[in-house]
């Protein structure tokens, strides 16, 4: 088990905010930094999955472990995300349905874009399965899913050189924002909540971000010399977030998705946005980590076990929408509700690594 | 304010709007369009191009014969009425009419056809001559929280003329709160109609066992608030399905099955509303687009 460090203290932090945030109206929620900019804590899991595949595809002493390797590791993680989506996607199908049985309340299945696999099944389950049908807040893993599959092309284009990496993802970002590019949906029409296509760069830039931090004395320099960049982008999307102000979508010139706030696509401004982030809250963790180790440790241990936490969170948060539409909700109930998400996250993270700790049984038992 | 159906208060409606009007409203609707607001039997004759409007009005609160059986509602359960300037443009201009539906696209359980396609199917019948097409999209998340963005950037790719827009279902469930849910649905309301395109609500459907749900009840009369003060038609879904569950209780009991026939009796009415929304969205709209463009002037001394 490693020490805590940055990475996996703000990838818990991130995991936390996406679980509070995926329990729309509770109390917390309008004290997570999504209400507070442009962008928000699923900028920050998807840019530190791209520095975690940095540190990963490389060996202890720092050289690139051989190409084929590399391209396995990422396979069979995009294997286990897979599998992890699908196992929460029919968790979460059981617990729409078995909730609407109980309470007998038909609205209960329509929630959350599930609508289409108990009205049309036959369609819906290819669309499940495949990816192409997800329900609401379970459009992570899919993207996810996606990114990993394409990082070994770009990990191993880095190896060439990590401009051309970073130019490949940059040109495939600007073609799928200029013509609207997307993964379409199916059954329902649509398209992807979360577009690869674009949300790849983001992947790219903390991949690189990693390469650079490694051998780069400039990019520290920079990214030092650029905070207070930082804490003014961070101002300004505070402000446009408070006021609610944003570019009308139907008025700015083609193409429109440049100059949108768009989730979907990543826009440039919540790009922009996130980077500012990035630089005003670089120096965070080194401040954070003498005064209050219990914290880091706790966020750490959460960022380590990312997948387990993640999966567990989003059946938790279904699980906290359901009880606070049957109760009603209100203060206690989101204290009851988040208080025992964060405890069952909590004891995930420790589960996963007491179990990898522990011999396992074996397999003729 | 009273739908009166006298020439003058048609009179903005053009020859085109009329001519396109004639067919459907004579196959859809052999009386006179009904609102909440007002339905009053016509007292003269109406404008010859639209036959329609000869018949004589039934009361507001008898079942619409113009509907399929299953599906019957009266008007004032159904539907209230507000102007569809878009749409009825591009009927004056005789060009395609382009409909985005937002939310639910199921058309019922084991049905062949998903909501949009039987929409589209329902409005090409009702407006012949002209090109409907329909697009559907799904809506994940609240309307107080980020989803009101994402429908207006879903608008602004496909520059629908008109957006039928199921509305409130994911709100309710996440318990919002109602003011906040309020504000953002007249905001985006008003931005969607602010760029000349035509807005119809749906408001959320009933169930039983949300009958004596006082918060679900005040969300449902909260979206009707808005439809009314921002002009815009509203498919009375949660009304129109209370009625329709009324009247398979009343049936029920006449066949005297008893209680095992109840049970699912949710689930099954859920399913006939979404069988139905087809047809009721697309009543609301022929009836909106009869509409005069003029405003109405109230008679002095009101």
């Amino acid at each position: 088990m490693r020490e805590p460090n940055a990475v996996d203290f703000w990838r818990g932090f991130a995991l936390i905010t996406i679980f509070i945030n995926h329990i729309p109206g509770n109390v917390f929620q309008d004290y997570t930094y999504s209400q507070y900019g442009i962008s928000d804590a699923a900028e920050l899991f998807v840019f530190l999955a791209g520095w975690s595949i940095g540190i990963a595809t490389r060996g202890r002493d720092g050289v690139p472990e051989p190409a084929a390797r590399t391209v396995l590791r990422l396979l069979s993680r995009m294997v286990e995300v897979y599998r992890a989506q699908l196992v929460i996607t029919a968790v979460a199908l059981a617990m729409l349905a078995g909730a609407a049985l109980y309470l007998d309340n038909p609205l209960l299945v329509e929630w959350h874009n599930a609508g289409p696999i108990f009205s049309d099944p036959i369609q819906a389950t290819v669309g499940w399965v495949t990816l192409l049908h997800q329900l609401g807040f379970f459009n992570i893993l899919p993207l996810y899913v996606v990114l990993l599959g394409l990082a070994p092309a770009f990990v191993l284009l880095a190896r060439v050189h990590l401009g051309l990496a970073l130019g490949i993802s940059a040109a495939l970002y600007a073609v799928s924002l200029v013509f609207e590019i997307n993964i379409p949906s199916w059954p329902v029409e649509g398209h992807w909540f979360f577009n690869p296509l674009c949300w790849q760069l983001l992947l790219v830039l903390g991949f690189a971000a990693h390469e650079w931090r490694r051998s780069s004395e400039r990019f520290l320099a920079w990214r030092r010399r650029l905070m207070p960049l930082g804490i003014v982008i961070v101002l300004v999307g505070a402000v446009l977030s408070w006021f609610n102000l944003r570019p009308d979508p139907l008025a700015v010139p083609e193409p429109r998705l440049l100059f949108i706030f768009d989730k979907s696509y990543l826009s440039p401004a919540r790009l922009v946005h996130f980077l500012g982030v990035m630089l005003a809250f670089q120096a965070v963790f080194g401040l954070i980590q003498p005064r209050a180790r219990w914290l880091t440790g706790e966020l750490a241990a959460l960022g380590r076990n990312s997948l387990a936490v993640f999966s567990v969170g989003s059946v938790a948060s279904l699980g906290a929408q359901l009880i606070r539409f049957w109760t009603g909700g209100g203060f206690a109930t989101d204290i009851f509700v988040v208080g025992c998400g964060l405890a069952s996250l909590s004891f995930t993270a420790w589960f996963v690594e007491w179990r990898s700790r522990s011999p396992r049984p074996s397999s003729a038992a | 304010m009273a739908l009166s159906l006298s020439p003058s208060l048609l009179g903005g409606v053009s020859l085109a709007l009329a001519t396109c009007l004639a067919l459907p409203a004579a196959a859809q609707a052999p009386q006179a369009p009904q609102a909440t607001q007002a339905a009053q039997p016509a007292r003269e004759p109406a404008h010859a191009e639209i036959p329609a409007l000869q018949a004589t009005a039934p009361s507001p609160d008898a079942p619409d014969p113009s509907l399929s059986p299953e599906c019957r509602v009266p008007g004032s359960k159904l539907y209230t009425l507000a102007k569809l300037k878009a749409v009825k443009k591009a009927l004056r201009e005789h060009r395609a009419v382009q409909v985005l539906t937002i939310g639910s696209n199921s058309g019922g359980l084991g049905t062949a056809a998903t909501y949009p396609v039987r929409l589209e199917d329902a409005l090409t019948r009702s407006l012949p001559d002209i090109e409907v097409t329909v697009e559907s999209r799904g809506v994940s998340g609240e309307i107080a929280f980020g989803a009101a963005e994402r429908l207006r950037n879903q608008v602004a790719e496909i520059e629908p003329d008109l957006v039928v827009w199921q509305v409130g279902g994911n709100d309710a469930l996440a318990r919002v709160d109602i003011e906040g849910f309020s504000q953002s649905l007249a905001e985006t309301v008003s931005w969607i109609k602010s760029h000349g395109i035509d807005v119809v609500l749906v408001d959320p459907q009933y169930t039983a066992s949300l009958a004596k749900d006082d918060y679900y009840r005040q969300f449902v009369q909260a979206i009707q608030k808005v439809a009314e003060r921002e002009q815009v038609p509203l498919v009375q879904r949660y009304e129109a399905m209370r009625y329709l569950a009324t009247r398979a209780i009343s049936a029920l009991k006449g066949e005297a099955r008893g209680d095992t026939a109840q049970s699912g009796a949710g689930f099954r009415l859920a399913d006939l509303g979404y069988r139905c929304m087809a047809e009721h969205v697309t009543r609301a709209i022929t009836v909106s687009l009869l509409q005069p463009d003029v405003p109405v002037t109230p008679p002095p001394g009101n």
